[in-house]
Order: structure tokens, then sequence, then C-alpha cells
């Protein structure tokens, strides 16, 4: 019986949980391009990596762009899965246009809104922030601004994903619910706070996991629309491990960079999974 | 307000939220057909002289042909593995019972916790070590074990552990061995989930950058995404013969997606409800 789980077991071990390990074990030893054969170090990569600036900046960034993202997707997907939930006549039509970006590569829609927002005159959006009278921005050359330019387009690409996953949720929610509490007198905002809400603790568990695990692993659009500029402002971990461990061959240094990102998931992982479950203890 | 008004009210908000959404998209595909003069100067309009000549300059330029061959050579080697080595996988483990079947499928629920770039650099290594460097089975055994395995056992166990054991049953007493019950039986049912997990996986598959970038760098074996990685990335200043790029890029799966657009909404839904 078990031989046939063999095929997926055997691969799995090799590709991945072997490549892990080593990835761990690689972090206390001093590997790299000009160093074929390590030695050990002990822990002088992590003292080197915690007292590098760019290194601090590029983890700030992924957990605060992780944060942001979370919470802005999973807002406006909620908003938009009560809308679209109602019967309309375009609702399918919609839920077709907000869920098409997610198709789309992301390194794609980097380059494409790297062309929307560029400060050159024919940026789109200046253009228009322009006939409405306005200054134009400098989207991904300020420093300030450069991570929250890509922040937005992955919520514009991702929205209608999580978006989809709340409207089956809600579509199970017995329409029942809504006539008690209607019959209770509940106003439109107190049913969606009391019964809504609540109700669609699946779908919120697993989308907000989702978004924290995906912002959390960001590389491709950084990686299209800023390079990690201007300077380091949108470094993130991964922009930041493939760039030390591909392009500058410190190999070692890259794989104490990859267990910081493996404690950095982990950790906010179960934070939020913590936080979630005292929301489901405190709804039932 | 009447319900039909009010109706009528939400009705135009979504369409205006709707077309919002969509001036990305549209800017992206007007432009392609326009000269950068009139693409800088009327960035939202409709081509006054519509032109195909940015398309084929972007056909021959990103080798279109040749990076789509590679990308579905990846894509359907890819998706077939999983589907055959995850189900299989997921059916050994809900029916072995066994300690060994318990923790082999801990095993591999690691890899739905632990990202796979954390394997990344002592993954380049083992890559060397198997000469799988700069060959196209090299990327898709890398996105079969590291990147969609670990998911796609368990929606497959999800989905076996609602088979009914009588099934099975009525199979063993008619002779059939493992092999045979899983094939003629068990294979047969597992439709919906196969629809799912093809979907989720192809998605993926299509749609992964860094595998490519790091792992093939030969130029005839690049995917689309490396073609438009190595035109547009430089950024020069005639930058409408780079938007059919984008396009041309994405198309394929944008087609299959409006064709199938209710089956792949369904596979993104049933993916997340048993996970």
């Amino acid at each position: 019986m078990l031989l046939m789980a063999l095929p997926a077991f055997i691969g799995f071990m090799t590709f991945f949980i072997t490549p892990a390990v080593m990835s761990f074990g690689y972090s206390v030893t001093n590997w790299s391009v000009y160093r074929p054969e390590p030695s050990y170090v002990g822990l002088k990569n992590f003292q080197t990596l915690f007292s590098d600036a760019q290194a601090l900046a590029a983890i700030e960034h992924s957990i605060r762009y992780a944060l942001i993202m979370t919470v802005v997707q999973n807002t406006l997907a909620i908003f938009l899965a009560v809308l679209l939930n109602k019967k309309l006549m375009m609702a399918n039509v919609l839920k077709t246009i907000f869920f098409l970006p997610a198709v789309l590569s992301i390194l794609v829609v980097g380059y494409l809104f790297k062309f929307i927002m560029t400060s050159a005159p024919s940026g789109m959006l200046n253009s228009a922030i322009g006939a409405f009278g306005g200054a134009p921005v400098n989207w991904l050359g300020d420093p300030n601004l450069a991570l929250y330019s890509v922040l937005a387009t992955q919520v514009w690409q991702w929205t209608g994903w999580a978006m989809v996953i709340y409207i089956a949720n809600l579509k199970s929610i017995d329409a029942s619910l809504y006539e008690a509490a209607r019959i209770d007198g509940a106003g439109p905002m107190q049913v969606f706070g009391r019964v809504t809400l609540p109700l669609l603790y699946p779908a919120t568990s697993f989308n907000v996991l989702m978004s924290l695990i995906g912002g959390l692993k960001m590389f491709d659009a950084v990686y299209a629309m800023t390079r990690g500029g201007p300077g380091y402002a949108s470094e993130t971990i991964m922009t930041t491990m493939i760039s030390t461990g591909f392009k500058a061959g410190r190999n070692a240094y890259a794989c104490a960079f990859a267990v910081v990102f493996f404690v950095v998931v982990f950790t906010m992982s179960k934070a939020v999974t913590f936080v979630l479950n005292k929301w489901e203890a405190a709804i039932t | 307000m009447s319900k039909s008004v009010k109706n009528g009210l939400w009705s135009v908000l979504f369409a205006a939220i709707g077309a919002f959404m969509l001036i990305p998209i549209y800017y992206l595909v007007v432009n392609t057909f326009k000269t950068m003069e009139e693409a800088t100067f009327r960035p939202l309009g409709l081509p006054l002289n519509p032109t195909f000549e940015n398309y084929t300059t972007a056909l021959q330029s990103m080798n279109f042909l040749r990076a789509l061959t590679n990308n579905l050579t990846i894509l359907v080697f890819a998706v077939l593995f999983l589907v055959l080595f995850s189900s299989m996988a997921a059916y050994a483990i809900v029916k072995g019972k066994t300690i060994c079947s318990k923790v082999m499928y801990s095993i591999f629920l690691i890899g739905l916790i632990i990202p796979f770039q954390v394997t990344i650099i002592p993954l380049y290594r083992i890559a060397v070590g198997f000469g799988m460097m700069n060959t196209l089975p090299g990327v898709i055994i890398i996105n079969v074990f590291c990147i969609n395995l670990s998911l796609s056992i368990f929606l497959f166990r999800g989905f076996i552990n609602t088979i009914p054991a009588e099934m099975e049953e009525a199979a063993a007493i008619d002779g059939c061995g493992v092999f045979k019950t899983f094939w003629v039986i068990i294979f047969p049912l597992l439709s919906p989930i196969i629809a799912t997990v093809g979907i989720l996986d192809a998605l993926a598959v299509w749609n992964d950058f860094m595998t490519p970038l790091l792992f093939l760098q030969s130029p005839e074996k690049n995917v689309l995404l490396q073609e438009v990685h190595k035109n547009v990335g430089p950024f020069s200043t005639n930058w409408t013969v780079f938007l059919p790029m984008l396009v041309l890029s994405v198309l394929p799966m944008v087609i299959i997606f409006l064709i199938l657009q209710k089956h792949i909404i369904e596979g993104v839904v049933a993916g997340a409800v048993k996970g």
C-alpha cells in the first residue's frame, strides 16, 4: 500500500526536506562561491544579518507589507463579496472581472503598473492626476512611497481571489438567520456585525493566512517594479535573499536569511492563528 | 426607496467599480495597437490607426513560439505528475492506517508550513548535482515536489476520506489488488478534485517566475516570463513595443480562464473550503 506513496515521498524528501534541512545547516557555516568547502562559524551570519541596516529594513518591510496587505485585501474583499452577494444582474460578470487579475502573472502585473506609474510625462496615473489639477507623484522613485505603490498593485491583483472565497462562504449562510435578525429589529450594520461576520469565520481564517504568507513571500512584483529601490526602500526578505545568494554568491549568509524567513513566517502565522482561534472561541 | 430603484443604484455603482478595476487592463491592451507618440499623448483613447506592428516585433524579439513550447511542456508534465503522484500518495495515506502512513502524511504537511523559498540555495546545489540545471525536467521536478506537492496531497486526502469504504470492499471481493482497485475504482471517482488540483497547480506553474529565473539560464530554454523579463526589464524608451509582450505572455491563461472561468473559480473555492 505504502508503495503508492513512494514516488511522491522520495521526491519530496530529496527536493524539499533535504534542502530545507541543509539551509539550516549551512546557515552556521561560511559557505560561499569563494569558499566551496564550508566550515563551521557559529552564529556569525546571524550577527552580521542583525547588524546590517539593509537586512533589517528588508525584514521590517516584509512584515509591514504582509500586515497591511492582509488587512486591506480582506476588508475590501469582504465588502465586495457582501455587495456582490445581492442578486444583481451583473453579479456574475463582475465576479469574473474582479477575479481576472489573479490569472495574470505577478511579474506581468508588476511591469504593467511600472508603465502606469512611471514618473515620465507618459505615465497614465500622473496624467490622470494632472487632468484633475493635481501635482505629479513619483510613485516608484519616492522612498516613502515605493513599497506602498507595489502593495497597491497586489491588492488590485488578489482581492478578487479572496472575494470569490468569501462569496462562497456567504452563499452557505442560512437565509433564515438574516430573517430572524431583522425580526429582532437589527439594522443592516448590526446584521453584518452580529450575523454575517462571525459566520464568515471559515473564509476569513483561510484568506487571512493566505494573504499574510503571500505578503511575506513577496518577490516578483518588487523585482519587476523597483528592484528593491530606491536605495533599499522597497527591499523585502525574498529580494534580499535572492540577491545575496545568487548575485553576490554569499550562500551561507543567504541560508541564514532563509532561516530568519522561516522563523518570521512561522511566528507570524502562529500569532495570527492564535488571534483567529480567540475570535472563533468568542463567537461560538 | 423601492426595491428596483435601489437595485438599479447598486448596479450603477458596481458597473463603475468594475470599469475602474478594468482600466489597467484596458490601458495595456489598447496601447498595444498604437505608435509610441499616440500612446504618449492619448494613453486612454482608442487607437486612431490601429497597427499590429508592435505585435510582430514582440513575437519575434521574445521568440514567442519557442518560449510558449517550453511553457506548455513544463505545464503539462508538472500537472500530470502532480495529479498522479499526489492522488496515489493520498490514497495510500488514507487507506494505509499505519503509524508509517501517519508519519508520512505529517512530513508532507511540512511543505504547507515551510515556504519552498527556504530551500532555494541548497536546492540549487542539489540541482547542479543531479544535472538538472538548464533542463526543463529540472524545472518540472521543482514545480512538482518543492512548490505544489503538499497542497495537492492535502486536497486529495480530504476528498478520498469522503469515499465510502464499500466501494473498495466490493472490488476486493472481486479479487482486485491495491493498484487495480485504485486505478479502476477510485481514480475515476476523483474527477472533481482532479479538476480542482489541476486548476490550482496549472495556475501556480504557469505563473511561477522564480524557478525558471534561477534554474533555466540558456536562452533556448527560457519561458515566456523570462523573455518578458529580458526584454522589458531594461525598460527602454520605446515602451509600446513591450506592452504586446505582456499581453502575449498572459494571453494563453486568460483565454483558458475566460472559457473555463466557472470551473476555475469553483476550483479556487473548493481548494479553500477543504483547506
